[in-house]
């Protein structure tokens, strides 16, 4: 049975355990931020931030979601990756870290900005969804630290049915009439879930994300048609035209000499 | 966060010509059924180079440049950049191998020179398919990706295609009326210089398609990609640079030259200045949509 992460935006309290969490698991190093006015820190997911609360500020609410990766069925980096670094594990998305050349066109290709370069190791790096303590039976280290349980970790059908019940909750008992859950169809199914408590725009995920492959092989014709009628045809019309106007001029030369 | 900057555009803009060179030079040869192919050898001789550089730019911006090979190590018809990698391989497999053909031809026996005649012909068939293809692929690699401007219509490979001919016909131009040892004739060039005129107004309305698409694309955030080109931070090199050098300036120039041979030192410095211009704009094209895709 498939895991999954259930990440409920109604619990989260913005104290950013997950972010250290992660980096302590994963060893990533610390990054040297500026105060920004925010306590959103740092201030975007890099190749050594793999897990970071977004802050959203509204009348009277602050709305809080850590962004992080979705570990879709249908991976738009795993799909364009040119050297198949990337590649599932069960429903794990990894970056095979000994392979990956760091052309970077998984961090162009992602409908949630996830992936991206790390300077150090000139590598894409992401969430892990730490595969080395899941396997080994553990949650993964955001999960595990998540104070008021925002983030858990489980069988992706049970967190699912667990989400829907959240949010009839919040919709009839808080107020959120348009509380949501995210990630159950979209791109095949993510393995992060979301709780939103507005719609997923609100909280800065695509309505509807879309494979980066989707049109791809409309995109190939659109070119290989341009050039193989729109641009051929100026050189077919004046290239040919003066192949007859010279073979006419040439009769005629001849014609003449006679 | 610009994670494809200076080395992607030059990239995608020497693919281009090198491809736009090559393909133009083809198709005029077989229409007007030139049996010597100067003009093509000319943009062979021009594309290679130009295509090597762009790869080894490639390879320098990766994170791992050591690690390129990895490349060569997969074919994978669903990412254009795997699919890129293997037609440039080929076009430039092709065309060194065709150089090579036309050096050896003045030193064999005729029999044998015929022959290898008759191979060249297939390979330049061949690569004019991969010419087109590598064309396409500088637009197909940033329309398979999640950036509104890039995927937001299906315009970008059209765009990048156009682009492509008019400045491969550009530099071929160039090369042609300045390097006199080529000795190309110089009616072949005039009726270059009129097909680019037509290629820039096919450009232009590619253009003009791709903008009323994006703002008619219920894609979020492509309204802002196309507000960002068109009166925001990039207004500047997209109106001047691309609309104005690209294609306004050298259609100007070119329609006030229609038709006349180059006889008169004028009429060489229009063309000249405009086959310049069509080069450089190509470039801002190219760095214009790089960078506003990531913006």
């Amino acid at each position: 049975m498939p895991k999954a992460r259930l990440i409920d935006t109604s619990k989260c309290m913005a104290c950013r355990g997950c972010q250290v969490a992660c980096k302590q698991w994963n060893e990533l190093p610390a990054v040297s931020t500026k105060q920004r006015g925010t306590y959103e820190n740092p201030p975007e997911l890099s190749g050594s931030t793999w897990i970071r609360v977004e802050f959203r500020e509204r009348p009277g609410e602050w709305l809080f979601r850590a962004h992080t990766c979705m570990h879709c069925a249908s991976a738009s980096c795993e799909k364009v990756c040119p050297t198949a670094a990337i590649s599932h594990q069960g429903e794990v998305v990894i970056i095979d870290q000994k392979w990956c050349i760091g052309c970077g066109y998984c961090v162009q290709a992602c409908p949630f900005n996830i992936p991206h370069r790390d300077e150090i190791t000139g590598t894409a790096r992401k969430c892990t969804f730490c595969i080395d303590r899941i396997t080994n039976g553990l949650e993964p280290a955001c999960a595990k630290t998540c104070p008021p349980s925002a983030i858990q970790f489980g069988e992706r059908a049970d967190l699912i049915a667990a989400a829907h019940r959240r949010v009839r909750t919040l919709v009839a008992d808080y107020g959120y009439p348009n509380a949501c859950v995210y990630g159950e169809n979209e791109l095949g199914g993510l393995h992060t879930i979301y709780v939103l408590t507005d719609r997923p725009p609100v909280f800065g995920l695509p309505e509807t994300p879309e494979l980066a492959t989707s049109t791809v092989l409309a995109q190939w014709l659109s070119g290989v048609i341009t050039a193989g009628v729109v641009a051929a045809l100026p050189f077919w019309f004046l290239f040919r035209r003066r192949k007859q106007i010279e073979a006419e001029q040439k009769s005629k030369v001849e014609g003449g000499t006679k | 966060m610009i994670t494809w900057s200076t080395s992607i555009w030059l990239y995608l803009w020497l693919a281009g010509i090198a491809g736009g060179a090559y393909f133009a030079a083809f198709l005029a040869e077989r229409f007007a059924g030139e049996v010597n192919r100067k003009l093509l050898r000319l943009a062979t001789y021009l594309g290679i180079p130009l295509a090597v550089i762009g790869v080894i730019l490639l390879v320098v911006d990766l994170g791992q440049p050591l690690r390129f090979w990895h490349l060569l190590a997969e074919f994978k018809v669903i990412s254009p950049m795997s699919m890129g990698t293997w037609i440039l391989l080929v076009w430039v497999g092709i065309a060194v191998i065709m150089a090579v053909f036309w050096w050896a031809e003045y030193r064999l026996t005729e029999q044998m020179a015929r022959n290898l005649r008759r191979i060249t012909d297939v390979l330049a068939w061949v690569d004019f398919v991969f010419a087109g293809l590598l064309m396409a692929y500088t637009g197909v690699l940033l329309a398979a990706s999640s950036q509104p401007l890039w995927v937001g219509t299906l315009l970008l490979p059209s765009l990048f295609v156009a682009s492509a001919v008019s400045t491969g016909v550009a530099i071929v131009i160039i090369t042609a009326v300045t390097g006199r040892n080529w000795a190309i004739p110089g009616r072949m060039v005039s009726r270059l210089a009129e097909a680019d005129v037509i290629l820039i107004l096919v450009e232009l309305a590619v253009l003009i398609g791709y903008a009323i698409w994006l703002g008619a694309s219920t894609l979020a955030g492509t309204g802002e990609a196309l507000r960002l080109l068109t009166i925001g931070a990039l207004a500047a090199p997209f109106w001047l640079g691309v609309v104005l050098l690209a294609l306004l300036v050298p259609f100007g120039l070119e329609v006030a030259n229609w038709g006349k041979e180059i006889k008169t030192k004028a009429v060489w410095r229009t063309i000249i200045a405009s086959s310049a211009c069509v080069i450089l704009g190509g470039l801002i094209l190219r760095a214009v949509i790089v960078i506003a895709g990531q913006m």
